[in-house]
């Protein structure tokens, strides 16, 4: 991140918080409009124009919707931000891969996608669904204008929708304590995950030892288990990235009062596919269920219809990212994968296979788990013959009796997903453990016999047993600092191997 | 739609969503929480839908529809109510 970066965002922070103060909802709006493409200017003044031509576009089409509801119009509203998406995002490489010469290829490479495009597209494209399902929404041009280029979103999501943010945008906030505690935590935990686990996951302990290295500098030769390390690793790589850039962007709205959709819920622990798909990139995911796959599979009473959606709707997940076969391969492997979930669900149904529920839950995470990682493969691999190599690779037994990375390789990716394991399981039986006694103390408190001071007794108890609750609520407390102390700790141990210290950009981003 | 005609279409849907959808016993009510609590995923909620149309003898164009309109039984027939068009 640079000085003039920071200076503006600096700006963007101060400006907030003037906005903060003034009574009238719409100078505060302004202010914040002004504050959000002053930051999005830093990547250029060509790609605000083009945010900015997007808004109007999509805020004409509303307005004509609003006036009469016609499929014609709706249509007119998704062919023209798909057009104006598929020339930026999707004619350069689709030039590349036909003209390898000339001055089609020379005109395709100056065209230059603006950043966070394919997220304010899609919240562009949501407002037009909102309206034709008859949602009631008045914004101004003012305040959809803001819902497009909101700052802390613009840059790659999550996805917001306008009915969840338009209340927010015209509610005048206070000043509220658990607003700061709550964004200030989630700001911590999403630079930890960013800058400390998906650094040394990505780079390795040692530069040039970690996942990163095992897709782009081994080109052919990986054992069987370096396979599936490298999927795993990669899945985590990934989460830890951007999950992390989600709760530092949830965390910094948080901050002002405005509450950002979620877009990771503990995605790992999920027991089956479709489970994982309403826990991973959650805004998009939605996007995906509620204005694609929904309306399509009901179109048809087919009863095999529904599955042909699946394909089709987790294809245009994975195409919505790039358009390279890697992310298409994902995508439809991820259809695929669903299909063969609900099938598996029919027969386990028709056959009565019962079994005890902790253990039928174990199972299901056994499948679950390997199978969404080997579909990082796809996702990562820099082209669809490499992702092919590591699977015919993965399946071949003599595969098994050698490695290929170095021993730091296993030890990190090892240690990091099975401590993320063991942070969830002891933070589940910590809440667990938790939620108990506050129980208990509440039973406690209102079976006193009369005359005994209630405040000796729960004193008593919150000092033997409550320390525990003290230090969880206020977690962030003690868990700033250690942060603070592993940062240092990083950023010295990079400086020392590589002579620089540098933050890779978020991986979404790119998106 | 009428009192007496709204529970027995809230029943109906209350038995398809415990038979073939949970598949195991299930105390539902009318307001009961489906997709915000993850009690029915997106093929069930098509499947909802389409049951929803039968119930009804209505057609109700899916591009009208939200998951939060079909969250619970009341909200789907009042979606219905509201998107619903008769079938020919």
């Amino acid at each position: 991140m640079t000085i003039h970066t920071l200076t503006i965002v600096g700006i963007v922070l101060v400006a907030w918080i003037i906005a903060w103060t003034f009574p009238s909802v719409r100078a505060r709006q302004a202010l914040l409009l002004a504050a959000s493409y002053l930051f999005y200017s830093n990547w250029g003044l060509g790609f605000l124009s083009i945010l900015i031509a997007s808004s109007l576009l999509n805020f004409i089409l509303g307005a004509l919707l609003r006036r009469r509801l016609t499929s014609g119009v709706l249509w007119l509203g998704v062919g023209l931000n798909v057009v104006l998406l598929g020339f930026f995002k999707y004619l350069p490489p689709m030039t590349e891969a036909i003209w390898t010469t000339g001055w089609q290829l020379e005109l395709a490479r100056k065209i230059i996608m603006p950043v966070g495009m394919s997220f304010w597209t899609f919240q562009g494209l949501s407002y037009l669904f909102d309206l034709y399902r008859e949602e009631e929404l008045d914004p101004s041009l003012l305040e959809f204008c803001l819902y497009m280029a909101f700052w802390p979103v613009v840059f790659a999501g999550p996805v917001c929708r306008l009915p969840e943010m338009l209340p927010q945008f015209r509610k005048r906030h206070v000043f509220s304590w658990e607003d700061i505690s709550e964004g200030s935590f989630r700001l911590i935990q999403g630079a930890f995950m960013k800058m400390f686990l998906a650094a040394i996951l990505g780079a390795g302990i040692v530069l040039g030892q970690g996942v990163t290295a095992g897709f782009d500098e081994v080109k052919s030769g990986w054992g069987g288990l370096d396979i599936w390390l490298l999927g795993i690793g990669f899945g985590f790589l990934l989460f830890f990235d951007f999950a992390g850039y989600s709760h530092i962007v949830i965390g910094t709205a948080r901050l002002f009062g405005i509450r950002l959709p979620e877009n990771f819920n503990r995605p790992f622990l999920s027991t089956t596919p479709s489970i994982f798909w309403t826990r991973w990139h959650m805004s998009l995911s939605s996007w995906i269920r509620d204005y694609v796959f929904v309306p399509l599979a009901a179109a048809s009473r087919n009863r095999r219809w529904p599955y042909a959606v699946f394909v089709i709707a987790m294809t245009l997940f994975g195409l919505w990212h790039a358009a390279k076969w890697t992310f298409i391969a994902w995508g439809t492997y991820h259809g695929v994968v669903l299909v063969f979930h609900r099938i598996g669900q029919q027969v386990k149904r028709k056959h009565h296979v019962k079994m005890p529920p902790a253990l039928g839950a174990f199972l299901a995470w056994a499948v679950t788990f390997p199978v969404v990682s080997l579909g990082w493969i796809f996702f990562r691999a820099n082209s669809l013959s490499q992702a092919l190599s590591m699977f015919r690779t993965l399946f071949s037994p003599t595969a098994y009796t050698r490695l290929s990375m170095p021993l730091r390789f296993y030890v990190v990716v090892a240690i990091l997903v099975i401590g993320y394991f063991v942070y969830e399981a002891a933070s589940s039986i910590l809440a667990t453990w938790g939620a108990l006694y506050k129980a208990k103390l509440s039973t406690s408190a209102k079976a006193l016999p009369s005359g005994v001071p209630e405040t000796n007794v729960i004193g008593l108890r919150l000092n033997t047993g409550g320390l525990f609750n003290f230090f969880a609520d206020r977690f962030w407390w003690w868990f700033a600092p250690a942060v603070a102390v592993l940062a240092v700790f990083v950023a010295i141990a990079t400086y020392r191997q590589s002579g620089s210290v540098s933050v890779t950009p978020f991986i979404y981003t790119l998106f | 739609m009428e009192e007496a005609q709204f529970r027995e279409y809230a029943q109906r849907i209350i038995d398809y969503v415990v038979r073939e959808v949970i598949g195991r016993p299930v105390e539902l009510a009318v307001d009961t929480p489906l997709v915000s609590s993850g009690l029915i995923d997106s093929l069930a909620l098509v499947n909802i839908l389409q049951y929803l149309e039968d119930v009804t003898r209505m057609r109700i164009p899916a591009s009208k529809v939200q998951p939060k309109d079909m969250d619970t039984v009341a909200l789907m027939l009042a979606t219905a109510q509201r998107v619903g068009k008769p079938r020919k």
